[in-house]
């Protein structure tokens, strides 16, 4: 006779509690794990993106404010700070095949990380985007973890920023064959890094599944350019504004 | 598996106790990065326990930024009407990024030398 009543309260309960959360969150990657997996690592098929989409339809459906999400699902977020801080072990696998093009690298690095600033903000800037979306662009050729961490330094929003980077790898990882088949460049250390530089995590995982050295590369630009990025965003950020 | 998550968090904590004393414009977890880094290179190995931590996170390194992004939803309205300048930009500076990277590379490179091309 209680039964919708205990419904209710048990409802209130798991919303009220980080179960909920947590649970849609795991779920939802794990779809999107599966569909990337089943479409052969097309990066069309990305899995944050579906994961994203499938989160924000079930909390919209459930009436949960984004706030008590985020609450519940904060465990998973306080995460990437320690990711970030295990970025030094891929670095740290690939630096011993840097020794003879340090040069090269670190201005590869720098060209790379200026140009993707100036060409965002730049043409979002002139074609009349808000200032907080123009804001969020600084940073997002960078690895999410470090691009959120930089954009709440500066003072923009980390949410954006998160969703431009991850919308740049995606682009990235589709577009890198084309563009690098275009100028002829061949050699696959030279492959990954490009794609390292403008796509991070996402650009790097595809370039992992051409070839190892490819991954190697591309995990060590975008661990460089997450290094070099929050220590010279925020100047140019200053500089701009 | 533990001792590996000791250091992981040992590393982060330092970074952000010297981010919140001495340097307040880098990420705690950065300088976390950059020490375990420094730490790595001194010891000139990694342990089994660090690599099996951090390659977990480095596979599930997409799932960590899903809270985040799911804020999306509040942004939803505004990014509808800067969506043509939004895609511009993200497009122009992929293929900009790109190019320029690989051809500075490829430049560099071959002006150095070139008979290490493997």
């Amino acid at each position: 006779m209680m039964r919708p009543n205990s419904i209710v309260e048990i409802w209130v309960y798991l919303s009220a509690s980080p179960l909920l959360a947590l649970f849609i969150t795991l779920v939802a990657y794990q779809i999107g794990l599966w569909a990337y997996q089943k479409t052969k690592h097309n990066p069309l098929v990305n899995p944050v993106a579906i994961a994203v989409i499938l989160v924000a339809t079930c909390i919209e459906l459930f009436d949960m404010p984004y706030e008590k999400y985020f609450q519940g699902a904060q465990f998973i977020h306080f995460l990437l700070g320690s990711a970030t801080v295990a970025l030094a072990i891929p670095i740290y696998r690939g630096i011993g095949s840097l020794k003879h093009r340090v040069i090269p690298i670190l201005a590869a690095l720098l060209t790379g990380g200026a140009i993707s600033i100036v060409s965002s903000v730049g043409i979002s800037a002139l074609l009349g985007a808000d200032q907080n979306i123009v804001g969020a662009f600084y940073s997002k050729s960078v690895t999410a973890p470090i691009a959120m961490g930089i954009a709440e330094r500066i003072g923009t929003s980390p949410t954006l920023t998160a969703i431009f980077a991850v919308c740049t790898g995606i682009l990235g990882a589709i577009l890198a064959p084309y563009i690098l088949n275009f100028f002829k460049i061949k050699p696959l250390w030279q492959r990954g890094f490009s794609i390292g530089v403008a796509a991070h995590g996402i650009g790097a995982s595809r370039a992992f599944s051409v070839s190892a050295q490819a991954g190697t590369y591309a995990s060590l630009a975008m661990g460089l350019h997450g290094i070099l990025g929050s220590i010279l965003i925020p100047f140019i950020y200053k500089w701009f504004n | 598996m533990l001792s590996g998550l000791i250091q992981i968090l040992f590393f982060q904590s330092l970074g952000e106790l010297i981010s919140k004393l001495l340097l307040p414009s880098l990420p705690g977890p950065v300088i976390g990065l950059v020490f375990l880094l420094g730490w790595l290179m001194l010891k000139k190995e990694i342990n089994p326990s660090l690599a099996l931590v951090s390659d977990a996170l480095s596979r599930y390194l997409g799932l960590l930024f899903v809270p985040a992004a799911v804020g999306v939803v509040l942004f939803l309205p505004q990014l509808k009407e800067n969506a043509v300048p939004i895609l511009c930009a993200l497009l122009g500076s992929v293929v900009l990024t790109i190019t320029g990277t690989a051809l500075v590379l490829n430049m560099l490179h071959q002006a150095k030398d070139s008979h290490d091309e493997t």
